[in-house]
């Protein structure tokens, strides 16, 4: 038990609950963007996978993180546009689109990394980070939260952002609308398609920033199916905030928050079956969502497609 | 009379074929099926090489169906199995379920892992393979070369292989130097790709005041190396690395301790000879020191004399003077943890 009770082990596992959350919290803030318009996205895991392929190569070739986190978003934003074209234009199914999207970008990344980069397997420096002055000299607390890279404040920060377009803003009220009343907003001559396609769009960057931030800052590396689900949590996530981007960012701590904890109690050398440990993550966010999230609502127009005149 | 004279002839014709099949058979090619793509340097180019090897030598070909991921292979077994693969080797504990249905379904023998209590004669074999006597000796030189006398275990899962494996280097450690500290940490129920997972629970491992790595992970444990590379053990020194299965000395920084490397080419002849033999189906497969199809790996890190001091481990092992019996069951592994020293011999 000595191990744990080191500094520098309760650090580096806050630290660790900080880096896994991050990647979740932009996958969910993204999803629950396009749920709020009326579009479920299922396809966030492929557009994840694509801003980890791309943000990887973008910071391996440009030696800039920030070059990569660029690229990482613009490859969710290419593969959300696919997204969009298909569900939201064309109105094909949200969900049968979603898979589709999800499994061809993790082949079609899994290949490209096959010729690019399976020999080699490169690997990124640790990403610089910025320390916040004074916060980050407080024992165990400051390496831990406030010695991150610029990129995971800017994450935090997007929370109250969305909160503010939410609740402030026109087009947070027309988002609200494409989701519960897309007809209506077409009434009030607002085009429900064009909001539709922006909110995924936006999904698309955000995950794509999710998924470069989870290949350069979390691993350092890039591998074929490297998500490993992080963009169906983020699904999760949103499904269960239910539109209050606060209880996202909750959410993906707590999940971040038990990922450590698992791992704390492995080495405490806690003798129970790790299948029961690895539980704790997903109960623990179930069981927060579920007991304080229930007053809010999913929109009553999600994931069906908008066509105008129709019944 | 002409009916009479055909099915006389089919009946000819039908119990030949039979008494053939009863013999065994004559295969042209095999197939292998991967989770990942085969250049891991591990688990899945060991086995696409080892397929790739074993046909040559029989004078047949092997087919790479490479990348599936961890979902559902049906189609991709089928679809061998019409392509005419007299064997299709199932190589990922996540195949055993699929990969049986399909045998009966085409009657095509198939290989799994894993599942040494699943063997249908004809049909379906194991090969639960355990590196545990390497895993013992990976052991036994991390304990002479931790700096801080503590030790970590990184897995991705928990299948029976790598188990053996975790047990093994836990008693090959307490048995060079009951004072080192032993930490087992698994990054999650089937992370087998999960990096970031891997870097993340390696540098806690790390953090507690582990100096060597001993990591199970396929994919993931490129995140386990990148954690060794970019975080300094609690001296500030380096921290090292011991991998298993494959060799990744190309794509390593100098942070590479060893590994337990794996031959698994003998394991596949032997089942292209027991098709033949018509005994496929009906034994368990194994690797181990004698014929080096598990092997430590010298790399530079290593100074000369642990070498040899290790590689007379290794000949006492080989003669029986120390005996390693493989434990399986995550359970007792967790066990062992805490306290191995009564089940190394």
């Amino acid at each position: 038990m000595d191990g744990l009770l080191s500094t520098s082990f309760l650090a580096a596992l806050l630290f660790g609950a900080v880096t896994a959350a991050i990647p979740l919290l932009l996958a969910g803030l993204g999803e629950q963007m396009s749920e709020k318009a009326g579009v479920l996205n299922i396809g966030i895991e492929g557009m994840m996978i694509a801003g980890a392929y791309l943000g990887f190569v973008g910071a391996y070739y440009s030696e800039s993180f920030w070059l990569g986190f660029l690229a990482g978003a613009a490859g969710g934003v290419a593969v959300a546009a696919l997204m969009a074209l298909l569900c939201v234009r064309i109105g094909l199914n949200q969900i049968v689109i979603g898979i589709a999207l999800t499994l061809g970008l993790e082949g079609l990344t899994a290949l490209l990394h096959h010729f690019q980069f399976s020999r080699s397997y490169p690997r990124l420096p640790a990403a610089a980070v910025t320390p916040i002055p004074l916060l980050s000299d407080i024992p165990v607390l400051g390496p831990a939260l406030f010695r991150h890279h610029l990129i995971v404040y800017l994450a935090v920060a997007a929370v109250w952002v969305m909160i503010w377009v939410y609740r402030r803003t026109q087009l947070g009220l027309n988002l609200q609308a494409a989701g519960d009343k897309p007809a209506a907003l077409d009434v009030a001559g607002i085009d429900v398609v064009r909001t539709r396609t922006a909110a995924v769009l936006f999904t698309g960057a955000m995950a794509g920033l999710g998924g470069a931030y989870l290949a350069n800052v979390g691993a350092g590396l890039f591998i074929p199916f490297i998500t490993n689900g992080a963009g169906f949590l983020g699904i999760v996530l949103a499904m269960l905030a239910r539109g209050r981007p606060l209880w996202v960012l909750a959410g993906a701590l707590i999940f971040g928050g038990c990922l450590s904890v698992t791992t704390a109690a492995q080495v405490a050398g806690v003798n129970i079956p790790t299948d029961l440990i690895q539980m704790l993550p997903f109960l623990a966010v179930m069981a927060m969502l579920v007991l304080f999230g229930r007053r809010a609502s999913l929109p009553a127009a999600l994931g069906i497609p908008y066509e105008r005149g129709a019944r | 009379m002409r009916n009479t004279f055909v099915t006389a002839a089919s009946a000819v014709v039908l119990s030949l074929a039979l008494h053939a099949s009863a013999l065994g058979a004559e295969i042209s090619s095999i197939a292998i099926l991967t989770p990942e793509e085969g250049t891991d340097y591990g688990w899945n180019q060991q086995g696409i090489d080892a397929c790739k090897a074993a046909a040559e030598a029989a004078g047949i070909t092997c087919e790479v169906a490479q990348g599936l991921g961890y979902g559902d292979v049906r189609p991709a077994l089928r679809e061998l199995s019409e392509d005419g693969a007299g064997l299709m080797i199932a190589h990922a504990s996540g195949y055993n379920t699929a990969a049986p249905e399909i045998a009966s379904e085409t009657k095509t023998p198939v290989a799994i892992v894993d599942t040494p209590q699943g063997l249908q004669k004809g049909l379906v074999a194991d090969y639960t393979l355990s590196g545990h006597e390497g895993a013992y000796l990976a052991g036994r030189l991390a304990a002479k070369m931790s700096r801080s006398k503590h030790v970590g275990i990184v897995v991705s899962g928990e299948p029976p292989s790598w188990n053996a494996q975790s047990a093994g280097f836990a008693q090959g450690v307490k048995a060079e130097n009951g004072d080192v500290k032993i930490t087992y940490a698994v990054i999650g129920p089937a992370a087998y790709s999960d990096a970031a997972g891997g870097r993340r629970v390696t540098e806690s491992v790390i953090a507690a005041g582990a100096d060597i790595i001993f990591g199970q992970g396929n994919g993931s444990s490129f995140g386990m190396l990148q954690a060794v590379e970019t975080t300094k053990a609690a001296d500030g020194g380096k921290v090292y690395f011991i991998d298993v299965i494959g060799d990744k000395t190309p794509v390593s920084k100098g942070f590479l301790l060893s590994s337990v490397v794996w031959n698994i080419t003998p394991i596949y002849a032997a089942m292209i000879k027991d098709i033949k033999d018509d005994t496929f189906g009906t034994k368990h497969y194994a690797i181990g020191l004698t014929d080096d199809s598990v092997k430590l790996l010298k790399t530079d890190q290593i100074p000369d004399d642990v070498w040899g001091a290790v590689q007379k481990i290794r000949d006492q092992m080989i003669s029986g003077e120390i005996k390693i019996e493989p434990v399986f069951e995550a359970t007792a592994v967790r066990g062992l943890m805490t306290d191995v020293s009564a089940a190394a011999q």
